[in-house]
């Protein structure tokens, strides 16, 4: 393993930007591209979102915790929370699919998360939390097409 | 987060996005957008999107929910400048079709257009 990051905050929505920039740094060694950068950006913020207000229904007193890996130019990324869980991950990972459009949740989060990652996985249990790993193989440096 | 209200006389509201839009920044903003739009008998909305650094699906939710706001007196919804990896989401959501060409002032005076045509 190349790099190894844990990061535990409180679940109050600005902490989104927080796990963003903290991400932003641990993958600045690898010189990602704007769309990588920025596409690992939203994953993180969907994923973070999700724990803040599903999982912990905004009670701001749960604990999520984002904890990166990297090996070579592949990253690693588990968000994981203790809250309220899914009860159907099938269903929430639906696009379109949210319980809460009234408060204009879109529910795209798990569409794009999955657009944006090579590989998700997602487990949950009603009661104990969720927990979504993501892994990202990042472009060489130096390949064609790639704006930095 | 930043976001600058403009009105138009023809009721077209523009909306100049900066920094980062999340769930939390539309939280903050999206009771100041709705006023606007309930003040000023708005027709339209213009999102520009330029100096925006960065959207998740909080975007995605406070256009749509904005959208519902406008669809009873069949009002518009134009986005422009968005990123690449924006593009993409606006895509995925089915809202990459309310992306449109060109500059505000463009924009702007083809909505007028449209409303008075």
């Amino acid at each position: 393993m190349d790099n190894e990051m844990t990061l535990s905050f409180l679940a109050v929505s600005e902490n989104e930007a927080l796990a963003r920039m903290a991400m932003t740094s641990f993958m600045t060694v690898l010189d990602p591209t704007i769309e990588e950068l920025s596409e690992v950006k939203t994953v993180i913020s969907e994923a973070v979102t999700n724990a803040i207000i599903h999982g912990y229904e905004e009670n701001r007193t749960g604990i999520v915790t984002v904890y990166a890996t990297r090996v070579d130019r592949e990253v690693t990324v588990t968000i994981s929370d203790q809250g309220c869980g899914i009860e159907d991950v099938q269903q929430a990972m639906e696009p379109l699919y949210t319980t809460k459009q009234q408060m204009d949740r879109s529910g795209m989060g798990f569409t794009i998360m999955e657009s944006f990652t090579d590989q998700l996985s997602v487990k949950s249990e009603r009661g104990k939390g969720t927990t979504v790993t993501f892994k990202k193989q990042f472009q060489p440096v130096g390949s064609p097409f790639a704006a930095r | 987060m930043q976001q600058l209200i403009q009105l138009t006389v023809d009721g077209i509201a523009v909306i100049r996005l900066q920094g980062d839009l999340d769930h939390h920044a539309a939280n903050r903003i999206r009771e100041d957008i709705s006023q606007a739009i309930y003040q000023g008998s708005v027709h339209a909305i213009v999102w520009n999107l330029g100096d925006l650094q960065f959207m998740d699906s909080a975007g995605i939710g406070l256009i749509l929910g904005r959208m519902r706001d406008l669809a009873p007196i069949n009002g518009q919804t134009v986005i422009l400048n968005p990123s690449a990896t924006m593009q993409k989401i606006f895509q995925f959501s089915g809202l990459s079709k309310y992306i449109w060409q060109g500059t505000e002032d463009e924009v702007i005076r083809t909505l007028g257009g449209i409303l008075n045509g």
